[in-house]
């Protein structure tokens, strides 16, 4: 297969006019995070690499998918899941930080009622390429998917660089990742398929039931299990194009109105395509006459944003193949 | 073009076709299941070292805890296990009997009257390695020995009733307490009202015909299991017990025998339960088929069989610790304290539509160009006869489909290396293709039934592999109908006539575990990989929608293929607690 030419952005994104110098900048950052060499396996065999730099022949792709909410909330309070649920919408005025599986929301209330979920996977190396490549298209999105009274001071800092902890993207609204540890970030998952491939068991596993990478999250031991498993048969993987992380299924199966028949879709995506979402909204329509909270989930009431977030799942493509001659 | 008429009549005898074969392929598994596999279900640690089961009973020392760390079993506790949860009734004849209860005083003396007759795991346990050591000496199953086993489980209503709102409202499982007919749509079952499948269609257990009390009752004879069902129902009636529902279940006849109604053996893959009858060298509840020196022996009871820790099935005992395989986590203590050493029982009539099964595959293989059964045995993953589609990609093996110890010995992600087995007298050893990787699921397809249900060593939405030992359950069921898979030239009638499966299920959490495979797994077209629904037993209810797909590789893509029938529909069940023996008489009873 040739070389790739030039990264697209997440989801295929235009949030510039065609031919925009922007595309270029993203390409760098993914160019960037990717690097010039690949990264080699343990004992040699299988590597990470860069489709912009090494050529590949692909054999197959492998979608690495995961569960939105937190699995540490679930597993921590095994018996009582209430409790996990709790847990996952709680945070500090700045911080969603038990939201730890790239995938982090925040719901709307009216009246104590939750009136709207909001679910992201866009990563903080989007918007701030962005906001370094044109800063008032920032804010003219902030506006588009927030809040259109939001000001430029609104997100930024004193200096005038943006602020990802901006109000309006965490207590008030949010657009992208803020969850530091683990971070949420490209760069982190990157970093995580680049590290997987140089786990040990690089030739064959004691039947794989014994990996057991050591975070808690769905997420990473997802990546790092799959990762090293096409690389240690000797495969060269990357992430598919367009690289990032997204939203690929939602489930309301068995999600019932107030007078128990199904609900309908209520789900948008603003940013994203069906089966690559990255900003997804789950809000009723005004005409149905109740809210999100008044939907119940197998017959239990939504009170909290992980109800939700259970059902979804969170998806990182990966591509593998070997050396082009 | 052809007509349209003349197209039915085609896949009229195209399906007929392929139940033929099933017929044939399983009359080549029953002439070599004698050659294969003679040692698989033999209790090596009796027949070998000829310590008989009784002696084993005597020589348990209660209290002692096995270097391993595997629990050992007390007496104690093994007379209060019901039978079917450990190690399990497993008899050609099964009976359910769905009661409600008429005035709680009287359901009490009838249970003072049942709880003797409750089969306990110490009865069963024994009375299986007694079959397993005939077996291995006469060297033929016709064992001549039988046996009728009785089982019983409440709802959460019913326990509510006999003990108070506040016994039933502290078991912590939820969807225990809701109940299947509150949890129905929720498992993707139709909304629709019109729909057969819709609970309020149900046989049983409905919003209106919610069933109390569960009886099983199980044998290896016919007559015996009539006689004691006659008992039983008498003195059921006597206390003004009412019965909503009976439903007969039998295993499909020879050479179909351990098969489900689309012809496809079933049961194969269980968890092997973690512990010990006793502290003694080998004394597991689940035999252990692997060399100690294989370190795969820490992992398996038999090639496939994962060791699972008893608290996943069995309240109050050490739980699967979903990140790390050897060391147990702590017990549930979300119920009451009299419910210790039970399980949750979840049961579902499935209806199974064999004929709109085979019909889709039929012509669904026809327009992918490939063979009838292969496309039926992908599907499935494993072929009519057992054998996995992983170890035999192109052809049904009959006799490795019939060979315990080579049946469930494989892995998706890398290629899967023999084990390394104890002597087994008799036994010439794994000797069958053994399966390679299929990381992409080209040839075993992610949406196949067995490892959507069973990833093995697949990561899945959930990151560990071993988080899957966390969803796993203990499988009970039992066809029930006349079988059409295996009958030459079947009548009209007979393809009229009703059939599915007494779906059974024993674990110690129906959300995490029974409902976990069944929604998370089963019915998501992404979890536990991208690649469509689970098309055996796979459902889609989003927004009322029924519509499936499954993503069939081929040539190197992927094809979508949506499927607008169903063919497994629910038509019953329920949420029960199966409690240990003590409490029947005990605290429910008095």
């Amino acid at each position: 297969m040739p070389l790739l030419t030039q990264f697209d952005t997440p989801g295929s994104l235009r949030d510039f006019p065609a031919g925009s110098a922007f595309y270029g900048r993203w390409h760098d950052v993914i160019n960037g995070m990717l690097g010039a060499t690949p990264t080699p396996g343990s004992g040699g065999v299988g590597e990470l690499y860069n489709p912009h730099v090494t050529n590949v022949n692909v054999v197959g792709e492998r979608l690495l998918v995961w569960m939105g909410f937190p699995r540490g909330l679930l597993l921590a309070n095994r018996d009582n899941r209430q409790q996990a649920f709790e847990l996952g919408d709680k945070r500090s005025a700045t911080e969603r930080n038990t939201q730890v599986e790239y995938l982090e929301w925040q719901m709307t209330k009216e009246g104590g009622k939750i009136k709207k979920v909001t679910f992201v996977t866009e990563t903080p190396e989007y918007w701030q390429t962005m906001f370094t490549f044109d800063r008032n298209r920032v804010l003219s999105l902030y506006r588009e998917l927030v809040n259109p009274s939001i000001t430029m001071a609104d997100i930024t800092d004193a200096g005038g660089s943006y602020n990802p902890l901006n109000a309006w993207n965490t207590t008030k609204g949010i657009v992208h990742y803020i969850v530091v540890s683990p971070a949420n970030t490209l760069s982190a998952a990157i970093g995580l398929a680049k590290d997987s491939v140089t786990l040990g068991r690089a030739t064959h596993a004691q039947d794989n039931y014994e990996l057991s990478p050591g975070a808690q999250t769905s997420a990473d031991p997802r990546v790092q299990t799959d990762v090293n498993m096409l690389a240690r048969k000797g495969l060269s993987v990357t992430g598919r194009e367009p690289i990032g992380l997204y939203m690929v299924a939602w489930d309301d199966t068995g999600w019932t109105k107030p007078d128990g028949s199904p609900v309908g879709n209520y789900w948008r995506i603003p940013r994203g395509r069906p089966g690559a979402a990255l900003r997804l909204e789950y809000e009723v329509p005004a005409s149905e006459g109740f809210f999100v909270s008044d939907i119940r989930i197998g017959g239990r009431p939504i009170t909290h944003g992980g109800h939700l977030a259970e059902h979804v799942t969170v998806m990182l493509g990966g591509i593998a193949g070997t050396r082009a001659a | 073009m052809p007509s349209r008429r003349k197209d039915g009549k085609d896949l009229k005898q195209k399906v007929a076709k392929a139940l033929e074969n099933l017929w044939k392929a399983e009359g080549d598994v029953a002439r070599q299941e004698r050659f294969s596999a003679t040692g698989a279900n033999f209790g090596p640690q009796f027949a070998a070292k000829g310590v008989a089961p009784k002696d084993m009973a005597v020589r348990a020392e209660e209290g002692e805890v096995a270097a391993d760390g595997e629990p050992v079993f007390e007496e104690a506790v093994r007379k209060d296990v019901q039978g079917n949860i450990i190690p399990g009734f497993n008899k050609d004849y099964q009976h359910f009997l769905f009661y409600r209860i008429g005035t709680v005083k009287f359901t009490k003396k009838w249970l003072q009257w049942i709880a003797p007759l409750i089969s306990s795991m110490d009865e069963v346990l024994a009375f299986n390695r007694m079959y397993r050591s005939l077996r291995f000496r006469l060297g033929s199953k016709d064992v001549p020995i039988k046996a009728t086993w009785v089982n019983i489980a409440f709802s959460c209503e019913a326990i509510a009733a006999l003990t108070s709102k506040k016994d039933c409202l502290a078991f912590g499982d939820e969807s225990f307490r809701q109940g299947l007919a509150a949890r129905s749509e929720y498992l993707g079952d139709p909304t629709d009202r019109r729909a057969a499948g819709n609970k309020r269609n149900w046989v049983i257990g409905g919003p209106k015909n919610e069933a109390d009390i569960l009886v099983i009752v199980a044998s290896d004879d016919a007559k015996l299991l009539r006689d004691a069902l006659n008992v039983i129902k008498e003195k059921a009636e006597e206390h003004r017990l009412r019965l909503l529902f009976e439903q007969a279940g039998e295993t499909l006849p020879a050479p179909l025998r351990g098969h489900e109604h689309f012809g496809f053996k079933d049961g194969i893959s269980q968890p092997g339960v973690r512990g010990r009858v006793s502290a003694i060298a080998d004394d597991y509840i689940t035999p252990r088929y692997i060399q100690p020196t294989d370190p795969r022996s820490r992992l398996f009871a038999k090639p496939g069989q994962l060791l699972v820790w008893p608290g996943q099935f069995l309240l109050g005992m050490q739980r699967q610790n979903p990140e790390n395989l050897f060391t147990p986590a702590a017990a549930a203590s979300n119920f009451p304290k009299w419910a210790a050493s039970g399980s949750f029982l979840v049961c579902r009539r499935l209806q199974q539509d064999v004929k709109a099964f085979w019909e889709f595959v039929v012509a669904t293989a026809t327009s992918l160009g490939v063979p009838a059964q292969k496309f039926a045995s992908m599907l499935v993953g494993r072929w009519p006869s057992g054998a996995p589609v992983a170890r035999t990609p192109n052809a049904d093996v009959p006799a490795l489909g019939a060979d315990d110890l080579a049946s469930n010995h494989f892995l998706f992600d890398d290629d899967t290396r023999p084990s390394n087995l104890i002597p087994i007298s008799g036994y010439p050893g794994d000797t069958y293709s053994q399966a390679r990787a299929d990381m992409l699921g080209l040839v075993c397809p992610h949406f196949a039934h067995v490892r959507k249900v069973n990833p093995r060593d697949s990561t899945t939405d959930l990151g560990k592999v071993a988080d899957s030992l966390i969803r796993m359950i203990l499988r009970r069921g039992i066809p029930f109908g006349p079988a059409v898979a295996g009958v030459k030239d079947p009548s009209a009638s007979l393809w009229k006539k009703e059939r599915g499966l007494m779906f059974v299920s024993y674990q110690s959490s129906i959300e995490d575990q029974f409902e976990f495979i069944t929604r998370r797994w089963s019915n998501s077209v992404a979890q536990p990989n991208v690649g469509g629904h689970d098309p055996i037993i796979g459902q889609e209810g989003s927004q009322g929608s029924r519509e499936r797909f499954i993503d069939f590789p081929a040539g190197g893509k992927s094809v979508r293929v949506t499927i607008k029938t169903e063919w497994v529909i629910p038509t019953g069940g329920g949420y029960f607690f199966s409690p240990p023996i003590g409490a029947i008489a005990g605290v429910l009873g008095s």
